[in-house]
């Protein structure tokens, strides 16, 4: 008799948890809209740990003009010659490279030189804009 | 047995258990929760350029674009280019954030040295997005 008694008693106490899974369904699809998983791959111009130990050298120069050429003291050469030029004339360990951008050059361009820098071996590239 | 009676069983009987499906979803809203970083793009279409030594970039970053026409754009808006370090302030609070810059290969490039000088002042690290040449 007790134990059927206490059957009833328990159903009452039951929890309606519809309204909480509601709940918690929203802030699920909330949460999921606004994730955005932004994952980029790109180059770093500097690389952080090097910025105190760079060479007191002048940095190797390269000028970017505003026709899309690359000129190396006063010369044109080519995208692939930057990475030789690097890695040869690179004074130890900690070569920093100078990009001198004038204005009118394609930003895909100062990139690539940036990247063919890095390749080469180059610790650091630093871009200067230069005035028309 | 009644009509009545019977009626009360099936349903009694046809009842779900919802403590799995509370589990599970509980598990999913806290890991989006916990992954979730609010990352707002800029919200332009950008042409990236190639890079051979393209690496991962850091994942709570502050993202600037510059587009074709040579606009910069943050967070869906058109900004100037003198206000990116206040907006790289009001992005990062109290934690500095790195800066990625996506950048359309025909944008200028005088203009993303710019950029890069403006925001380095800001940021302990400035990157350039680029897509990996084949």
């Amino acid at each position: 008799m007790t134990a059927k008694r206490s059957n009833p008693n328990s159903e009452d106490l039951e929890i309606n948890v519809s309204p909480l899974i509601d709940m918690v369904f929203i802030l699920l699809i909330f949460f999921i809209v606004a994730t955005s998983f932004v994952n980029e791959i790109g180059i770093s111009p500097k690389h952080k740990d090097s910025t105190q130990t760079i060479s007191d050298s002048p940095p190797l120069s390269f000028e970017l003009t505003g026709s899309g050429r690359i000129m190396r003291n006063g010369a044109l050469i080519q995208l692939s010659e930057i990475a030789p030029i690097v890695k040869t004339s690179s004074s130890g360990e900690n070569q920093s490279v100078l990009v001198k951008v004038y204005p009118g050059a394609r930003a895909g361009l100062a990139t690539q030189v940036m990247d063919r820098a890095l390749l080469g071996g180059a610790k650091a590239v630093k871009l200067s804009p230069m005035a028309r | 047995m009644s009509l009545r009676r019977r009626k009360l069983d099936d349903e009694r009987n046809e009842s779900i258990n919802v403590s799995p499906l509370i589990d599970v979803v509980f598990i999913l809203l806290i890991f989006f929760i916990v992954s979730a970083t609010f990352v707002s793009v800029p919200g332009v279409e950008i042409k990236r350029p190639d890079a051979l030594t393209a690496e991962s970039l850091k994942k709570n970053s502050v993202l600037f674009a510059l587009s074709e026409k040579d606009e910069i754009f943050h967070a869906g808006k058109r900004v100037g280019l003198e206000e990116i370090p206040r907006l790289i302030e009001v992005a990062s609070k109290n934690r500095p954030k790195p800066v990625v810059i996506q950048v359309d290969q025909w944008a200028d490039a005088a203009l993303m040295s710019e950029m890069v000088a403006k925001a380095r002042g800001n940021a302990p690290s400035v990157s350039i997005a680029t897509r990996k040449s084949q």
